[in-house]
C-alpha cells in the first residue's frame, strides 16, 4: 500500500508553505504582546512593522545596513582566504600542522566575545567587526577544506602525477573542483557566523555606521520597537543574504 | 628493448614480483596474458614509474616518457570529454583535443560530462588521453574493457598507426591476435609461462 506523505504536503503551493506557518508565528507574537500589555517588554508585530518602514524611510538606516554588509563580507572574503591558504599548508606540511592546527582550534573554541574585547584593545574601532567575522570564517572554513583534503580521492591524485600535471594544473584541476562542495558547506555555516559575530562586535564597540550601532542605540534609549526593527532587519537580510549566497554556490559546485 | 632484471616488488608482505625478469620488444604491440591477480598491473606500473621495486633494474624506459592506461578510467567528473584531452597536450597543441576525440570515435561528445557517457565510451576517453600525452611507449591496462569489437578493432588500427610501441595488459582474444608479441604470465609471482 502506497504511503501518503505529511497532511496534503505535496499539494501545497510553495507560497502558501511560507505564509501559513508566517502567519502562525506572527498570531503567536502578538497574543504574547498583547498579554504582557506593555510596548516597553514586547512590542507587537505591527508596531515594530510601522517602526521598521520608518526606519527605512531614512538613510541613516541604508548607510547602517550598507556599512554592516561590507564589514560582514569582508571578514567573510579574509576569513575564508586565510582559512583555505591555512587548510593546504597544515595539509601538506606536518610542520605546519603542528604549528597552526592547534592555534586554529583554540580560535574556535575561544568565545566571541573573548575575541571582541582582546582585539578592542589592539584595533581601531571600525575594523573590530570585519577582523571578529573572519575570526569566526577562518576555523570553520578551515575545518571544512581539510576534512575534504583528508578525503581527497588518492586515484585522482594518482593519475595526475602518471599524466606529469604541475602543481599548479593539479591544483586547479583535481584540488579546486573536488574540494568545492566542502567549501561550499563551509562557508554557508561560515557566513552566518560571520554575520552573527560581526553585529555582535559592532554593538559592543559600536562604529558611527553600523547595525549594531543602532541596536546599542535604541537599547540605551528604552526604545524597544526599534530594537525589535533593528533585529528584524538583520533577520530579513541574513535569510535573503544565505539564499543568494547558496544559490550561488550551488551553481558553482556544479560543471564548469 | 625494455629490459627488466630481478625486479622484486612486494604488496603487504605478499611478493608480486620475486626478482623477475624479462625483455620487451622497443616496437609495436606487445600483449601480456595471464589471469586476473597474476601482477600484470604491476608489472605496468613498474614501467611507468609509479612502483617502485625493493630491488632489481628496469631500463630502456623513462617514466616521463611514458603514457600509461589505468585499469579504471580515472575521467574527472567536472570535465568535459574535450576538456579531458585538451588538459594533457601542452597548450600548443590544445586544438589537437577535436582529433583525439576522433581516434576514439567521440565525435560530438567533447562537451559531454562522463556520467552522460556510456562504460565503452568513457574507456575510450580514457585511451584517447592517454594515446594524446604519449610519449616514448604506450603502457595500456585493459585498454578495451567494456568496448564492443568493432570499436576495438578500429581502436588496435589507430593505435598501431601511432608508431609508438605499446604495452598492453589483456584477456581479450581479438586483442591478442592483433599484438605482434605476446608474453603469457602466470602468479603471483609473476612468471612467463
Amino acid at each position: 500500500m502506497a504511503r501518503r506523505g505529511r497532511a496534503g504536503e505535496n499539494g501545497m503551493k510553495r507560497p502558501l508553505k511560507i505564509l501559513v506557518p508566517l502567519a502562525f508565528w506572527l498570531l503567536v507574537w502578538a497574543l504574547a504582546s498583547w498579554a504582557v500589555g506593555l510596548e516597553l517588554l514586547l512590542p507587537g508585530p505591527l508596531a515594530v512593522g510601522r517602526r521598521l518602514l520608518a526606519l527605512a524611510g531614512r538613510l541613516d538606516f541604508w548607510l547602517s545596513v550598507g556599512a554592516t554588509l561590507g564589514r560582514v563580507f569582508l571578514g567573510l572574503l579574509w576569513g575564508a582566504l586565510a582559512g583555505a591558504v591555512l587548510a593546504f599548508a597544515t595539509h601538506f606540511s606536518t610542520w605546519a600542522d603542528r604549528l597552526i592546527s592547534p592555534a586554529v582550534r583554540v580560535v574556535r573554541a575561544t568565545p566571541v566575545v573573548s575575541f571582541i574585547l582582546l582585539v578592542y584593545l589592539w584595533a581601531p574601532r571600525s575594523a573590530i567587526p570585519w577582523v571578529i567575522s573572519g575570526l569566526m570564517v577562518l576555523p570553520v572554513v578551515w575545518g571544512a577544506l581539510s576534512a575534504g583534503l583528508d578525503c581527497m580521492d588518492k586515484n585522482m591524485l594518482e593519475f595526475a602525477r602518471a599524466y606529469r600535471f604541475s602543481r599548479l594544473k593539479t591544483l586547479k584541476i583535481i584540488y579546486f573542483p573536488a574540494l568545492r562542495p566542502q567549501l561550499a558547506a563551509g562557508l554557508l555555516t561560515a557566513f552566518g557566523l560571520a554575520w552573527k559575530s560581526g553585529v555582535a562586535a559592532e554593538v559592543l564597540c559600536p562604529p558611527l555606521w553600523a547595525i549594531g550601532s543602532r541596536i546599542q542605540q535604541a537599547k540605551l534609549g528604552l526604545e524597544t520597537p526599534d530594537l525589535f526593527a533593528w533585529t528584524l532587519a538583520i533577520v530579513a537580510l541574513s535569510l535573503a543574504l544565505e539564499g543568494l549566497l547558496r544559490r550561488g554556490l550551488e551553481r558553482g559546485t556544479g560543471r564548469d | 628493448m625494455i629490459e627488466l632484471r630481478n625486479v622484486t616488488v612486494r604488496y603487504g608482505g605478499k611478493l608480486v614480483l620475486d626478482r623477475f625478469s624479462l625483455e620487451l620488444p622497443g616496437e609495436g604491440l606487445t600483449a601480456l596474458s595471464g589471469p586476473s591477480g597474476c601482477g600484470k598491473t604491476t608489472l605496468l606500473r613498474v614501467l611507468a614509474g609509479l612502483i617502485t621495486p625493493e630491488g632489481g633494474t628496469v631500463a630502456g624506459v623513462d617514466p616521463r616518457r611514458t603514457a600509461f592506461l589505468f585499469q579504471e578510467d580515472r575521467l574527472l567528473p567536472w570535465r568535459t570529454a574535450f576538456q579531458h584531452i585538451a588538459d594533457v597536450l601542452p597548450r600548443s597543441r590544445r586544438g589537437e583535443a577535436a582529433d583525439w576525440l576522433a581516434f576514439a570515435g567521440l565525435e560530438g561528445e567533447g562537451g559531454t560530462y562522463p556520467a552522460a557517457l556510456s562504460g565503452g565510451m568513457a574507456r575510450r576517453l580514457a585511451l584517447a588521453r592517454c594515446a594524446a600525452l604519449g610519449g616514448d611507449l604506450l603502457l595500456l591496462d585493459e585498454p578495451f574493457a567494456g568496448v564492443d569489437q568493432e570499436r576495438t578493432a578500429a581502436l588496435l588500427g589507430r593505435l598501431r598507426g601511432l608508431t609508438v610501441p605499446i604495452v598492453l595488459a589483456t584477456h581479450q582474444p581479438q586483442v591478442l591476435a592483433a599484438c605482434g608479441r605476446i608474453i603469457s604470465l602466470d602468479g603471483p609471482p609473476l612468471r612467463c609461462v
